[in-house]
């Protein structure tokens, strides 16, 4: 009847079964968080209230930003907060081929124009090539920090600062990532983040924030995200409904207190012991690792050659390796109307028809990971 | 005198009547692992269509969202029209404005339904759609609507936000007109724990088109056909609706019952809800209309009674309203009910104990006046 393919299924069934999808697991705990989410289930608090109130206080401070407005998700936080600086019709947005669609989604239902600046080495952004692209109708610069590595955030915001324009950045794969020691919310104007339940910081269904500092555009969004009302009764502008269900801030504010430094911590762990066990094997290459950004490896990302046959290969293993993604935006169907063409970003659609994404989530093992590295050795052999 | 507490709404009680099959959900879903679309939301659609006679039903994000890609849908945006009822909530005339159409506002009868003369007066070449808002869960007069609509191809959007399983003329409301949006607040009639919506249609062009923009215009992981947001009912919403859908009909016969008792106390006091008996209504609300509004809902509060108004600031008198230049005066209709209603406590867990006391409060205060 209607679409619906998701979720991709994968169950690894192999020796080692190496899943993408860990949250069974992440389950486990759940009689304690349980137990929290009854409580204000018990107060019948479903929308908004204290307990998204509290979460989004403790979200913004966790990356270094003053003020959190929780909204339905990531998509919608990078929505909203262009809405909030008043992008529409006639602007233009600069933003990478290389991210997923919800980016180019929110500036076209915001009635604005993606401008496609292609990627660098790091998989983001290429910061050179931002300049040439900006022109009288650019407003705003929407970097990606793609797989929670943050972009070159100096170049951004200078480039920025110069021609006058707002920096919104695709933080959705970026929590707890840090840019030169600061958090990743305090190095652009807006820091959108998805808590979608693959993020480092889930919840267990759609959700998202949005992180400022800047008290004027925070108070806009948390009006714009709950119908523009002031009160139960006055509406100050038509506006949206997108809120943090009360029940998954309650799921965030758990992970949050007592295991975010964790899964962060093991992901980094787990990408550098992968990255060593990977590092002689000449057809694969990670993009190199700046001790500048701390990066937070939503996704452990690298080229490979032979892509496709090797994920085939590693899945015959029961190791659940993904292409995120195969195509990029600018050869979407959805951008026919753009007029791009193959070719036209270089390193985007190289990284598109070589990128794969090794599992490396908090539950795995270096025992696994050995499993994992010696899989690819075998292949090339 | 000691009164018996009546809150305006309970949702907590729902929840503890039906606590651990609920909490049963949150573990077979968690458990799972897939909290994102799935077999759970694509079974919850499906029982959705039934519920509402139709062929299709899309659950979205939230009911406002549902009126949104609703618009969208039907190719609605700037340079276009959509007529709809000054006295509902806001997002009826938000989701307009979201899409970039403009707000055309018509008045409303003595049901509080749009009037159809008021909307013949406001139709012209750019009217493209009218959201017809089933008020308090009593159906609007559709046919009469449709007497407008039809020789002009203008579509009908109905807003069933209130009215899940309320009929007209036999048909359940959903399955009444082009397409139809619903809300799952946790404040309405039948409600998740959290926000949620949905679409029906019978129309497979505009499901389809509806399918593709609550998840980013994707036909498959890899690929999009449009751009556009997400809006999807988490699939432990979608979990726990299907536990709650069984109990609907019983739900709604008890919001009928006391709907039924309010009346019988107190339609030579107050002035009732009034419909047509084309129509069996939900009563989302119970709105009775007062002279003296305020003062009756100080004293019920002081009699432990909660009472609210939906809604006091008729929407063409809001400020977001300002750039659409209308003043008082121009939906009189409305704008006296604004001044005059107010809702009473109606849910399936509010005793009849409760439902005397609230009736007996009022005759009382009344009296007393």
């Amino acid at each position: 009847m209607t679409t619906n393919f998701y979720p991709q299924q994968y169950k690894a069934t192999g020796e080692f079964p190496i899943n993408h999808n860990y949250l069974d697991r992440q389950f486990a705990d759940y009689p304690e968080i349980m137990k929290k989410v009854a409580h204000v289930i018990e107060q019948g608090d479903y929308t908004l209230g204290s307990a998204v109130d509290k979460f989004e206080a403790d979200f913004a401070a966790l990356n270094q930003g003053k003020f959190g407005i929780g909204v339905g998700s990531g998509t919608d936080a990078l929505f909203l907060s262009l809405k909030a600086l008043g992008v529409g019709e006639g602007d233009e947005v600069i933003t990478t081929p290389y991210t997923f669609f919800a980016t180019i989604g929110a500036i076209v239902t915001a009635g604005a124009t993606p401008v496609f600046v292609d990627a660098g080495a790091d998989h983001n952004i290429n910061v050179t090539l931002i300049e040439k692209a900006i022109t009288a109708k650019t407003k705003v610069i929407m970097p990606v920090h793609w797989a929670g590595v943050p972009c070159d955030m100096d170049a951004i915001n200078k480039v920025a600062k110069a021609n006058n324009l707002k920096v919104i950045a695709d933080a959705c794969h970026g929590i707890l990532s840090q840019y030169k020691g600061q958090g990743i919310a305090s190095v652009s104007d807006v820091a959108c983040f998805s808590m979608h339940p693959l993020k480092n910081l889930n919840v267990w269904g759609d959700g998202g924030v949005i992180v400022t500092n800047d008290e004027a555009l925070a108070k806009q969004l948390y009006l714009i995200r709950n119908h523009g009302l002031i009160d139960r009764d006055n509406c100050a502008q038509w506006a949206y409904n997108s809120r943090l269900d009360t029940v998954q801030a309650v799921v965030a504010q758990h992970l949050l207190d007592n295991k975010i430094t964790n899964i962060s911590q093991k992901r980094i762990d787990n990408a550098l012991y992968l990255d060593q066990a990977l590092k002689d094997i000449a057809q694969v290459s990670m993009p190199e690792r700046d001790v500048n950004k701390k990066a937070v490896f939503h996704l452990y990302m690298g080229l490979f050659e032979k892509r496709d046959a090797l994920q085939q290969y590693l899945q015959s293993k029961g190791i659940d390796a993904k292409v995120h993604y195969p195509i990029p935006m600018h050869l979407q169907p959805a951008a026919k109307s753009m007029g791009h063409k193959k070719g036209d970003f270089p390193v985007a659609e190289h990284i598109a028809d070589n990128c794969l994404s090794l599992p490396v989530h908090e539950f795995i093992t270096f025992e696994e990971l050995d499993f994992v590295a010696s899989s690819i050795k075998e292949f090339y052999r | 005198m000691t009164y018996l507490r009546v809150p305006f709404v309970n949702v907590a009680a729902q929840f503890s009547a039906m606590e651990d099959e609920l909490v049963d959900v949150f573990k077979r879903v968690g458990r799972s692992g897939m909290y994102v679309m799935g077999e759970e939301v694509t079974a919850f659609d499906k029982a959705l269509a039934d519920v509402c006679e139709t062929k299709y039903a899309m659950s979205v994000g939230n009911g406002t969202d549902a009126l949104i890609l609703a618009l969208k849908a039907l190719n609605i945006g700037e340079g276009d029209e959509v007529i709809t009822a000054p006295n509902s909530f806001i997002a009826s005339a938000g989701a307009i404005a979201a899409v970039g159409a403009r707000i055309k506002f018509a008045d409303v009868g003595a049901d509080y339904n749009l009037d159809v003369d008021s909307v013949a007066a406001v139709i012209t070449d750019k009217t493209k759609a009218i959201i017809a808002v089933h008020l308090t869960g009593n159906p609007v007069d559709i046919d009469a609507l449709k007497t407008l609509t039809v020789p002009k191809n203008i579509k009908i959007i109905e807003d069933a936000a209130q009215a899940i399983g309320a009929t007209y003329k036999g048909k359940k409301v959903g399955s009444l007109a082009d397409i139809a949006c619903f809300s799952l607040h946790p404040l309405k009639n039948f409600h998740l724990l959290g926000d949620a919506g949905f679409i029906t249609t019978n129309d497979k062009t505009l499901a389809d088109e509806i399918s593709l923009l609550r998840n980013h215009g994707l036909f498959n992981r890899d690929e999009s056909a449009k751009w556009g947001l997400n809006s999807r009912c988490d699939t432990l919403q979608a979990a726990i609706g299907l536990v709650k859908l069984p109990h609907l009909s019983a739900w709604t016969a008890r919001f009928q019952a006391i709907a039924k008792r309010y009346h019988h106390l107190l339609e030579q006091h107050v002035q009732c809800p009034v419909w047509s008996k084309d129509n069996t209504p939900v009563f989302h609300n119970f709105v009775i209309q007062v002279d003296d509004r305020e003062k009756l809902m100080t004293e019920l509060t002081a009699r432990g009674v909660d009472s609210k108004i939906h809604y006091p600031i008729p929407l063409h008198l809001m400020k977001a309203a300002e750039n659409l230049a209308y003043q008082i005066g121009d939906f009189p209709v409305a704008e006296s009910q604004a001044k005059r209603i107010l809702s009473l406590p109606i849910y399936p867990e509010l005793t009849d104990d409760q439902v005397d006391q609230v009736a007996k409060s009022i005759i009382d205060i009344l009296a007393a006046h």
